[in-house]
Parts: C-alpha cells; sequence; structure tokens
C-alpha cells in the first residue's frame, strides 16, 4: 500500500525539496535598547504554511513576529542588530525598503481583537481607502470577498453599517482577519489570535486559518500547545530569546529533538 | 455554639480604635458638606440678587433691556413733585422735551442701561481663544504623545507646560500686554518709524504691537489654557487603546493617517469635555484681558466696524471686567448693586451655557464612536 | 458540530477498517487454507501478515501524533485509546491467522486426518465473533458487542470439546499424534482470536458506554 503519508503522521510531510521560502529570517540579532532579544535566529519559513512560535512569555516570539511588518520600528530603541529578515527574498530592514508597502505585504491580527469603532464595512475598506481606492463598487466587491474569506459574510451581511463593536469576541476577531485580507497580503501574521476567546469561537478561527493557509502564508505566535498543535504545519520554540528548535510541527509535539523543547511543551518548564 | 467574648474571631476592635474611627468619619463628612454649604451661599446670593434684576414681574418675565442695551449713566432727579430715575437717552429725550428744566439732578455711572456688549465681548474672546488653544493644545499634544520619543528636549517641554499652569493669571496679563499689545507684529504698506520693521519685499511687518485687542486677548488667554488643553488632550489621547492606532499602522497607513482616521475622532470628545474646564477659565479670568482686551466702556458693538479686519483689532468689554469695574472702580451706591448682581448672574449663565453646550457636542461625538 | 481535525479522526477509523477487513479474510482464508488443504493460500495469508502489521503500526502513529498535537477529550481520547488497542487485537488475531496457515502446511505434508474435531464450527464461531465486534464498533452498536462477549463462552467449550477429542484420538491412534497435536494448535489459535474478538467487543463497548466491562462478572449474566 502506497501513501504520500509517512508511517503514523497526520499530514503529509514537508517536501524533502522545498518551494523557496516566503520568509527566510538569517542570523538575527535583535535589541530592546540594550538588552538584546533575539540571539542569531536563522528560520525558513514556507509558503503557504502555518508556522507556529510557542514559547514562554519573554522568550522573544512575539519580538520576532513583529520583526516581519517592522511593528518593532515603533518602539523606542528596538533594533535591528545584525543579520537579515528576507521577505520573498528581500531584505525588509534595506534602507530602500518602504515600510508602508511592506506592512501591505504582510498583514497582521492582534492578540486583543482590535476593530475600529466604525461600521463593519469601515472596518474592512479602511485598508484599502488608505490606499486611495474610493470607487463605492470596488469598495463593495473587496468587503464581500474579505468578509467571506473570513467566514464572516452570512453573520454580518445584513448589519454591515451597524458598527463592528456590536460584534461578539469571535467575530470581531475575524474581522480582523476580514480586514487584513482585505489589502491581499502575502503573509499573515497572528499574535496570539484566540487567547481572549472562547474555546467555541477559537475553534472557528482555528478552523478559518486552516482555510487561508491555502492562500496566504500565516506565522501564528500562540501560548496554547494544542492550538500550535492543530493548526500548524511547523513549529518553533523560542527561549530567552534563542531559538531552541524548529521542525514539522509533529516531530516537535511527539519527539522533540531537545529537552528543553520536550520540558515546556509537557508542561514540565522552570 | 457559644463563644466567650475574646475568643470570638469578629469582636469588636478596642474601643479607642472605634471612636477615633467615629471622629474621622465625621470629620470627613463636614469637610464634604461645607463644599455645599460654599457652594449654595455663592450661587444662592448670586441667584436670590440677580434674578431681582434680571427678572421682571410683568411679561417677558426677563428684564430685555438688562440684556439688550449698553451701560448708561443713571440720572436721578424729582421734577414738578415725581421722582424719576432715567438713563442717559431718556434723560436726555425728557429734558429736550421740557426744554431743558433746572433741576436738581444726581447722576450715576454704568447704573442704568444693560450689560449687552459685555456678553458679546466675554463670547468673542471664549470663541477665538479656546479656537486657538484647541488648535495649539492638540497639536502639541499629539506630538508629545505620539510622535516624540522622550529625551531631555521632551522633558523640558513637559517641564515648560507644567510651570506654565502654574503662572498666576496676572502675569499672563503682563506677559500679553508687553507681547502682543505692544510688540507684536502687523502687515505694512510702510515701515513705522519707531519700531522695529522687518521689509518683506512686497511689503513691512512692523512691530508695532495690536493694542488692546480681541486678538491680544485671544493669544494671551489661549497661552494661559494652554497647559489645560494640552493635559486635556493628552489623556484623551492616551485613553484611546494602542490597539486602533497598531491596527491601522499594520494596514499600511502611515502615522498621521492613523493619528487621523483612528485616533483623533475618538479623542476629541474627551478633549472637548477637560477643555470645559479651559472655557470657564477664560471666560473667568480678569487679569489677563484688562491690559490686551477688555475696554471699561466701548459703545460700538464689536461687529459694528468700517473693515472686516477691524474686528480682530478692536477692543471689547467682557463680564467679569465690567463686574471688576461696577464693584470697584466707580462710587458705591444703592444703584450699583443691582449691576453687580445682574451681571455675575448672567455672566454664570453665559459660562453653564457654554459648558452646557460643549457638554452636548461631546456627548453627540461620543455616541458615534463607543469602544 | 464538525470540526476541521475531524478528518483526521476519521482517517484513523478508517486505517482501522481497513486493517479488520484484512485481518477477517487473513483469518477466514487461514481457516479456507487449512479445510481445503491449501498451501498456495497459506503462503498467502502469512505474506498478507506483514501488511497488517504495518497498518497496526501507522495507526498507533496517527494516534501517538494526534493525542500529543490536539490533546484530545473524553469521546475522542477514548476513540484513540481504543483504536490503538482494537488495531493491537487485530493485529494478534492476524497472528494467529499465521499460525492456522504454518500448521497448515505442516498438516499438509501428510495425510489428512479423519476427523478436524470440530474445527470447522469453531472457526465460523470465531470468525462471526470477529466480524459481530467490527460491526458493532462501526455501528456503534454496544448490544452486538454484549453478545460477542457472551460467546466466548461457547468458544471456550468448543475448545474443550476438541481438545478432547484430539485426545481420544490419539490414543485411538499414536501415529497420528503429531499431525493431532497440529490441529490441537489450531484450535488453540481460534480459541485466542476467539478471546481477542472478545477484547474488541470489550473496547467498542468501552468506546460508547465510558465503562470499562473487562473482568466484570457482567459476563457471567450475559444472554448466550
Amino acid at each position: 500500500m502506497k501513501t504520500d503519508t509517512a508511517a503514523g503522521s497526520l499530514t503529509p510531510v514537508i517536501p524533502a525539496i522545498p518551494a523557496p521560502p516566503m520568509i527566510e529570517v538569517d542570523a538575527v540579532d535583535f535589541y530592546y535598547g540594550k538588552s538584546k532579544a533575539l540571539h542569531n535566529i536563522s528560520l525558513k519559513i514556507p509558503a503557504k504554511q502555518v508556522t507556529a512560535f510557542i514559547g514562554p512569555s519573554g522568550c522573544g516570539k512575539s519580538t520576532l513576529l513583529r520583526c516581519f511588518n517592522r511593528m518593532n520600528d515603533l518602539i523606542d530603541g528596538a533594533r535591528i542588530g545584525q543579520g537579515e529578515v528576507r521577505i520573498q527574498g528581500v531584505n525588509i530592514y534595506d534602507p530602500q525598503v518602504d515600510v508602508i508597502a511592506l506592512r501591505r505585504q504582510v498583514g497582521m491580527v492582534f492578540q486583543k481583537s482590535n476593530p475600529f469603532p466604525k461600521s463593519i464595512y469601515q472596518n474592512v475598506s479602511y485598508g484599502l481607502e488608505l490606499q486611495g481606492i474610493a470607487d463605492k463598487k470596488r469598495l463593495d466587491v473587496a468587503v464581500e470577498k474579505s468578509l467571506r474569506g473570513a467566514a464572516l459574510w452570512d453573520e454580518v451581511k445584513d448589519r454591515l453599517h451597524s458598527s463592528a463593536l456590536g460584534l461578539s469576541g469571535g467575530q470581531q476577531q475575524r474581522l480582523c482577519i476580514a480586514r487584513a485580507i482585505a489589502v491581499e497580503p502575502s503573509v499573515i501574521l497572528m499574535d496570539e489570535p484566540c487567547s481572549a476567546l472562547d474555546p467555541i469561537a477559537t475553534s472557528k478561527v482555528e478552523e478559518l486559518i486552516q482555510v487561508l493557509k491555502k492562500e496566504y502564508t500565516i506565522v501564528i505566535v500562540t501560548h496554547s500547545m494544542q492550538q500550535a498543535g492543530r493548526c500548524s504545519d511547523q513549529t518553533a520554540f523560542f527561549y530567552i530569546g534563542k531559538l531552541i528548535e524548529v521542525d514539522a510541527t509533529e516531530k516537535i509535539f511527539t519527539q522533540p529533538g531537545h529537552q528543553q523543547t520536550e520540558d515546556y511543551i509537557t508542561g514540565r518548564f522552570g | 455554639m457559644k463563644h466567650s467574648i475574646g475568643s470570638h474571631p469578629f469582636t469588636t476592635p478596642p474601643v479607642g480604635a472605634a471612636r477615633v474611627e467615629k471622629v474621622a468619619f465625621q470629620v470627613f463628612r463636614l469637610a464634604t458638606y461645607s463644599i455645599l454649604l460654599a457652594a449654595t451661599l455663592i450661587f444662592g446670593i448670586i441667584f436670590a440678587k440677580g434674578s431681582q434684576t434680571i427678572f421682571v414681574r410683568e411679561f417677558p418675565f426677563v428684564n430685555v433691556a438688562f440684556l439688550t442695551q449698553s451701560p448708561e449713566t443713571l440720572h436721578v432727579f424729582e421734577h414738578e413733585g415725581q421722582r424719576h430715575e432715567l438713563g442717559d437717552r431718556a434723560f436726555r429725550a425728557y429734558m429736550e422735551k421740557r426744554d431743558n428744566p433746572t433741576i436738581k439732578e444726581e447722576s450715576y455711572v454704568y447704573s442704568a442701561g444693560g450689560i449687552f456688549p459685555c456678553i458679546v465681548g466675554t463670547f468673542f474672546l471664549v470663541v477665538g481663544s479656546m479656537a486657538i488653544a484647541l488648535v495649539v493644545g492638540i497639536s502639541a499634544a499629539v506630538f508629545l504623545n505620539e510622535y516624540s520619543r522622550g529625551g531631555p528636549l521632551v522633558e523640558l517641554l513637559r517641564l515648560a507646560i507644567l510651570n506654565l499652569a502654574g503662572v498666576p493669571s496676572i502675569v499672563f496679563g503682563l506677559f500679553g500686554f508687553g507681547l502682543f499689545v505692544l510688540f507684536a507684529p502687523v502687515f505694512g504698506a510702510a515701515p513705522v518709524v519707531g519700531s522695529f520693521s522687518l521689509p518683506l519685499g512686497f511689503c513691512y511687518l512692523n512691530f508695532t504691537g495690536w493694542g488692546v485687542s480681541l486678538l491680544s486677548g485671544w493669544f494671551t488667554l489661549a497661552f494661559m489654557v494652554l497647559p489645560v488643553v494640552i493635559t486635556a488632550s493628552e489623556e484623551s489621547l492616551k485613553a484611546v487603546p494602542k490597539g486602533f492606532r497598531d491596527g491601522s499602522l499594520a494596514l499600511g497607513a502611515t502615522q498621521w493617517e492613523a493619528i487621523r482616521t483612528n485616533v483623533l475622532p475618538y479623542a476629541l470628545p474627551g478633549i472637548l469635555t477637560s477643555s470645559i474646564l479651559g472655557i470657564a477659565r477664560v471666560a473667568g479670568e480678569t487679569a489677563p484681558i484688562m491690559f490686551t482686551a477688555a475696554y471699561v466702556v466701548r459703545d460700538r458693538l464689536p461687529w459694528q466696524v468700517d473693515k472686516a479686519v477691524d474686528v480682530l483689532f478692536q477692543g471689547v468689554m467682557a463680564l467679569p471686567y465690567h463686574i471688576y469695574v461696577v464693584s470697584s472702580k466707580i462710587p458705591q451706591n444703592e444703584y450699583t448693586e443691582r449691576v453687580q448682581f445682574g451681571t455675575a448672574f448672567v455672566f454664570l449663565a453665559v459660562v453653564l451655557s457654554i459648558a452646557l453646550s460643549s457638554v452636548i457636542l461631546r456627548n453627540r461625538m461620543r455616541a458615534r464612536y463607543r469602544w | 458540530m464538525s470540526v476541521y481535525w475531524e478528518q483526521h479522526l476519521n482517517d484513523i477509523r478508517e486505517q482501522l477498517l481497513m486493517m479488520s477487513g484484512l485481518t477477517e479474510r487473513s483469518l477466514s482464508q487461514s481457516v479456507r487454507a487449512l479445510l481445503e488443504r491449501d498451501d498456495a493460500l497459506a503462503d498467502l495469508v502469512e505474506a498478507e501478515d506483514s501488511e497488517i502489521d504495518e497498518l497496526e503500526k501507522r495507526i498507533d502513529g496517527k494516534v501517538i501524533a494526534y493525542i500529543s498535537t490536539h490533546g484530545p477529550m473524553a469521546k475522542d481520547c477514548r476513540f484513540l485509546i481504543t483504536a490503538s488497542k482494537i488495531a493491537s487485537e487485530l493485529e494478534r488475531i492476524a497472528d494467529q491467522a499465521t499460525t492456522i496457515a504454518r500448521r497448515t502446511r505442516d498438516l499438509n505434508k501428510n495425510a489428512p486426518l479423519q476427523s478436524m474435531a470440530g474445527i470447522p464450527v469453531m472457526a465460523r464461531e470465531v470468525q462471526s465473533m470477529l466480524r459481530q465486534s467490527i460491526r458493532a464498533f462501526v455501528e456503534r452498536e454496544t448490544n452486538l458487542a454484549l453478545e460477542v462477549i457472551g460467546r466466548d463462552k461457547l468458544v471456550d467449550a468448543e475448545y474443550k470439546e476438541a481438545a478432547s477429542e484430539v485426545e481420544t484420538a490419539i490414543m485411538a491412534n499414536p501415529s497420528t499424534t503429531a499431525r493431532e497435536l497440529h490441529l490441537l494448535t489450531v484450535a488453540k489459535a481460534l480459541e485466542r482470536a476467539g478471546d481477542h474478538a472478545t477484547s474488541i467487543a470489550e473496547e467498542v463497548f468501552y468506546l460508547y458506554k465510558g465503562e470499562d466491562i473487562r473482568h466484570s462478572k457482567i459476563k457471567g449474566k450475559l444472554p448466550v
């Protein structure tokens, strides 16, 4: 009996010669002022897959995530020391890179769902309006497409123009995802997207992630081991600013290569 | 189950502590009630005395003349066995009609007529200075809260703002007099002899000062309330969740786009709320305007000017200054009191109504943006 | 509610069904090889055993992967544990089939015995028990499972009968001792296969009712 799955694996194994990675982290050091937050991180994030970053609080996983759309630029004294972060082969810390253009390519969903206190429609169209798109028809189409993409359309189509703050927590988070995909990025970064959601809303978001990964490269920071296990293809474990281990999620969760990883995922840490 | 006294875990505390507790409680309560007493006294007396001037027994029940006329001198005299109390114009008409009879007449300055120019003047001062203070203050707050990244310069700025808040209002008056009244630049076709002139090519900037004028008053008052506005704006900006900024930026907004579309609109209600305090101060202060914008008396109303630009360069009457004038600058007699309390009553009403309208405006904005 | 990770569970379920199908076939083929004295079929049974072993490993791998990545709860957790155990029981049944196949080849080297010591009946019973325990699993029918558990006593009795028949035959004709002992081994293998089918039924009962009935008195009270 020949199948393309290895013995006992839940998902197809990442091919030995993968497609060129969407994001390449190459020997990156990152500083907040004088303190070093990331130590010599090297990591490849494959396209159209879900990569999960796990690790205890303060391990640098969010910092690395925020390197990918340069949200760290806003923090006083935050800077990349050495190394490169390449997205689609381009070093995004190159002086010639326009941060605004980068952030349109690399969308982000935050820990606390942060819909703007505007209407549902305005929330989704916001990113497009920033790009100067004012054509009502085009916006209508894009809003519907994004809301459908975020599996929210059926729930909100009758109240597009009422406030986004009337939505439930899970719906708000999916609205934030719709808002992110409206500008058609190639990467979506998710910073603990379900930490404030109940299990049902969480599973809806996770299910959405499974759908989204067909079109987008997704990087998710999570404190939930199960979430990393359920939704990701690749998992990276960080500890005090160092990348301890990165491998296929099943490998990490069944047979991690490092004692620290095993201690962490089995809850025997510290 | 019975416990012997003392072994019970919930026994009352020792008697001494309980007594101190009771006394402390009463002291705090009295202190709080004394505020109520003071407020009642102030508002009560002003209302009781002021309403005698403002309200009348017959229709329309409001003393329209007091609210719509300019101050006049009161003439009190007896003629043909009758005692008359007439304002300037009425007195002159009376005399002319009777071919200026010789009478024994006493006149009391500002005790007749109304306070309309003062109301208008205060309104102009408040609107203009608050507009300037809000624009400058909000901009400064945006810079401090959104753009600046700390450092000694920003610390110095904050110290300056803090100190500005502590400057007595009379000092602001003198400062405004020195800077705006005497020195501020005015565009002119030719240089003015005896003052510093800056040639600009097509015209000259003459540092001759704006004189006692609305403009001088606006800027003086604006600088006075600036700390209030900046602090209020910063607090309101801080209250806007960081997520809105991050959300905008992550979608490819520039920092200014994020602030303009997703921060300022939500902060404005809060800014306005706190600025109400500023309005009350601007409307109420006498010292800053007594050298810069206020006239003891001015017959023309602010819009009665020859050229539009003159609106800015005219002094005005103002309610607080008028109270000051009628209370301490003219001889006191049985007729002055009605003007004093009437003016104070109107003054309170004006400040209250300005505050009220900004509360309504704020509530409307807040209903639109709620998170 | 259907959840997106259900596909993994369904995957395991399908593999398990495939494995049980193969095991059933293996068992019936070994019995047919014995009764029809078919060496080729016996060889086939032996050859196919490795495939079943492979499936057991694969199912266990998936179960472990699923448990460690998904942290399953309640019925999902019971399902995974049960799946692993059923796979293991099936593998052992297939091993018994291999034993039967090997003995068949040994028996085929000599002339056929006069009596098969009730083995055809016993084999039918055991095969039917296996089928029924799998049906109980597929159809979520715990009553079927209970029936299987009840029938184990029958098989045990049949084995005892077969053993005494073998004993009698040896005493009557000592020259057939070796062949009769092979036959006894086959009977023992069938009896063991019946035990495994019973274990499967017990696992199925636990899976759907959440109640562990192994080693309990309930079996004594079951209808036969």
